[in-house]
């Protein structure tokens, strides 16, 4: 056990209903830890029984206290001063804590633990059912409103098997498997947008076939109250939320440093260091483009996807996107002829994500086209859709490659050059999620033809 | 135990009455045998030596009298009630009915008594014993503080125990609530007191009462903060010839989470066994229960005792 740096004494406040108002460190720290709240009721166990005892009595009371917050075993003393407003009435208490020592959780004995979970999940599960030997339901009983549904289905459905009123998570199994398998399966609900999971506690003689069971049904979710809560997009999105900010600056600094080797701005250097550099940068370029790519991925993948249409030119982004690509083409001696100045296409689409579109199918066609080709950009205007084409001279795609050139990570086998295989099937989804489409044609040896279309403005 | 069968017709509320009384007269009479055996035959005389009986006796009287007192002077007398007053005696029985009152101070006398004992057999000083001494001149203040709070309260203590003494402030507070109720019930109930104004001077003298109680100053209280204080250092307060009787008893208590007055009972003869899984239980090895168990004069621990560990030693206890 061990003294922690805690000061020698420190103090916190009650109010009368026993909710602890303040509190000094560690005390505050492990008030939440012990799933409280500041101000809140006490969350730890000794000393609400403590306060609540110094109130009920109103007497002076002075004891230790043991608590455990899943890491620590925590042991205090505490002296507890119960105090009256002006009227005489209580009105709260004041604590003086001492002694503060803090020391790591014995380990817990196993059985024990596995019976103490067994009583914690009986304990809180909102669905119960008896089953007999077969797991055929003999009765069930279940609170909440999100479980009324399936409480209604289970009792018209008595002395079939559980498993046909519930959707068990990763199960191709035919039904019901054997108990210990469905033991803390996961699961869900008709009417119920909650997560459960299945316990199952077997009844007879230990060692023998079961005659019956206990199913418990529990959740980690509370149960929806009044308004249904609204999803929100940020919760889904680890990459582009969590991952892609904290990455992209490490990334442009190898690229920024590896950069500035390979161009000899910090001396002389043989031709081959300088490669390696180059070798460097295009590799952290490649990392680069695919937090860029999975970030994207996660958004389009998400439910709650909308792009915001405007009214754009589409002629203006065909120029944009090939003054972006223009020293990437040139470094490859490739020409990228797009709609001259005085062209306009009018179409509906959201600014942004045409141009990103664009970019990636100029981008491949640089990428893929013999050097010194041509990369033309076509517009053109066919029923009620805009359309703008990116042809390239290269190798062309054969027939079953066309077919799978927009699924995710395809990379038509090609390796080492930079692509992630996601760009065309962002795309897609882009596309289709502004109302149109993105397709290609393609004979082999006769170059690609990739075609944006979308709604004419 | 005498058996009559029940008169679903009770003839009128004066034979019911006298048959209350004859079915309290026989509880008593039932407890004469089993009380009397233990008393001349029993291998263990101390727990119900007639020192102890008596030391309990004058616990009860003496916490009555302080209430009593604390009554009369809410009324502004400052003396207390005449003996022949049935409030006092009613009060004592009364104190002996609120629950953990008996046991609390039976411990008490027990103590005192062993306290006495290991002073005669092995030279340890009730109230300065060597671990109170190494504390009292540690180089941290708040552990010399603490300790010296402690002999203070310790020396107190002994010499009103000896003199058949026992202020309220030296009662656990669950048990003080406990008597102030006793106190509020004798006075208020029929046939109280002499002087029927004191019936509405309890709940003043109760209020009293509560405001000079701090439990942190008892001697309980400071000898539980003394052991809490030493953190790892606990398990030197887990050596009897070290730590002496008081911070033993506590530190113990402290240790495996029982209730201090059954630690003491569990260092009386006949008791050692559970005294043995108890220091198990706070994680003491074999060699060190066994020390303790030749402090007492006790045989030593079974070996069965060497196989159980710390959580399952707690168990047992928590289960007995």
């Amino acid at each position: 056990m061990s003294a922690a740096s805690a000061p020698a004494e420190l103090g916190a406040r009650t109010d009368a209903a026993g909710r602890l108002l303040a509190a000094a460190e560690p005390l505050a720290a492990l008030q939440l830890r012990c799933g409280g709240t500041l101000p809140g009721p006490i969350a730890i166990p000794d000393l609400a029984e403590l306060v609540a005892r110094a109130g009920a009595y109103r007497l002076r009371l002075a004891r230790p206290i043991a608590a455990e917050d899943g890491h620590e075993a925590v042991r205090a003393w505490v002296e507890v001063v119960p105090e009256m407003d002006s009227a005489g009435a209580f009105a709260g208490c004041r604590l003086t804590l001492a002694h503060w020592q803090t020391a790591p959780l014995p380990a817990e004995d196993a059985e024990a633990l596995v019976s103490r979970h067994a009583e914690i999940d009986r304990a809180l599960a909102e669905l119960t059912a008896r089953l007999d030997a077969r797991q055929c339901l003999l009765a069930v009983e279940a609170e909440g409103e999100d479980l009324a549904a399936a409480l209604a289905t289970m009792r018209g459905g008595i002395g079939r098997p559980w498993t046909d009123f519930v959707a068990i998570a990763g199960d191709i199994h035919r039904q019901p498997l054997h108990w210990r398998l469905l033991d803390g399966a996961e699961l869900t609900l008709p009417g119920s947008a909650r997560h459960w999971r299945a316990r199952l506690f077997p009844h007879g003689l230990p060692g023998g076939e079961p005659a019956g069971f206990e199913l418990c049904l529990t959740s980690d979710e509370a149960p929806p109250e009044g308004l249904p809560e609204v999803p929100t997009l940020s919760g889904e999105r680890l990459v582009g939320r969590d991952l892609a900010p904290v990455l992209r600056q490490p990334i442009a600094r190898i690229i920024a440093n590896a950069e500035t080797i390979r161009a000899r701005m910090a001396g002389p250097l043989a031709d081959e260091y300088a490669q390696y550099a180059r070798d460097i940068a295009q590799a952290g370029e490649h990392l680069l483009s695919l937090v860029d790519d999975l970030a994207d991925l996660e958004v389009i993948e998400s439910e709650q996807f909308a792009t915001a249409p405007d009214a754009i030119d589409l002629a203006d982004v065909a120029r944009r996107a090939a003054g972006i690509l223009a020293v990437r083409a040139r470094d490859r001696r490739i020409s990228i002829a797009a709609p001259d100045q005085a062209a306009r296409l009018p179409a509906t689409a959201e600014f942004r994500r045409v141009l990103q579109i664009l970019l990636n199918l100029v981008g491949n066609a640089i990428r893929y086209a013999p050097e010194g080709t041509r990369i033309a950009i076509e517009l053109s205007h066919v029923g009620g859709e805009a359309r703008i084409t990116v042809a390239d001279e290269g190798p062309g795609l054969r027939l079953e490659q066309a077919a799978r050139v927009f699924d995710k990570f395809e990379r038509l086998g090609r390796s080492g050059d930079g692509g992630s295989g996601l760009g065309l099937y962002i795309s897609r989804r882009l596309a289709r999620a502004m109302g149109g489409d993105l397709v290609v044609e393609s004979t082999a040896g006769q170059g690609a033809r990739f075609t944006l279309g979308v709604p004419a403005g | 135990m005498m058996t009559r069968p029940a008169d679903p017709k009770p003839a009128d509320s004066a034979e019911s009455e006298l048959r209350l009384a004859l079915a309290r007269d026989d509880a008593a009479v039932a407890g004469v045998g089993p009380v009397l055996r233990h008393l001349l035959v029993a291998d263990e005389p101390a727990l119900f030596s007639e020192e102890v009986v008596a030391r309990v006796r004058a616990a009860l009287t003496d916490l009555s009298g302080q209430l009593c007192h604390a009554v009369t002077v809410a009324h502004g007398l400052d003396a207390p009630l005449p003996p022949e007053d049935p409030a006092v005696a009613r009060l004592v029985r009364a104190l002996a009915e609120v629950p953990g009152m008996l046991a609390h101070v039976h411990a008490l006398a027990l103590e005192a008594q062993l306290a006495a004992a290991l002073q005669a057999r092995i030279g340890l000083d009730p109230v300065l014993s060597p671990l109170v001494q190494a504390l009292v001149a540690s180089d941290q203040q708040r552990t010399a503080a603490d300790a010296m709070h402690f002999l203070a309260a310790q020396a107190r203590l002994h010499r009103q125990i000896g003199t058949m003494h026992l202020p309220l402030g030296e009662l656990p507070p669950e048990l003080l609530h406990g008597a102030l109720e006793a106190l509020r019930e004798t006075l208020g109930g029929a046939g109280g007191t002499l002087h029927p104004d004191f019936a509405a001077c309890a709940e003043p003298a109760a209020e009293a009462i509560r405001a000079r109680y701090d439990e942190r100053a008892s001697r309980a209280g400071l000898a539980a903060r003394l052991v809490t204080g030493l953190g790892g250092g606990l398990i030197a307060a887990l050596q009897l010839p070290h730590a002496g009787v008081a911070l033993f008893a506590s530190a113990l208590s402290l240790a495996c989470q029982q209730d201090r007055a059954g630690v003491v009972l569990a260092m009386q003869g006949g008791q050692h066994l559970r005294l043995a899984l108890m220091l198990r239980a706070a994680g003491l090895r074999t060699a060190a229960v066994n020390e303790n168990l030749a402090a007492l004069d006790a045989p030593p621990a079974p070996d069965a005792l060497g196989r159980l560990d710390a959580a399952r030693a707690a168990r047992l206890l928590a289960g007995a």
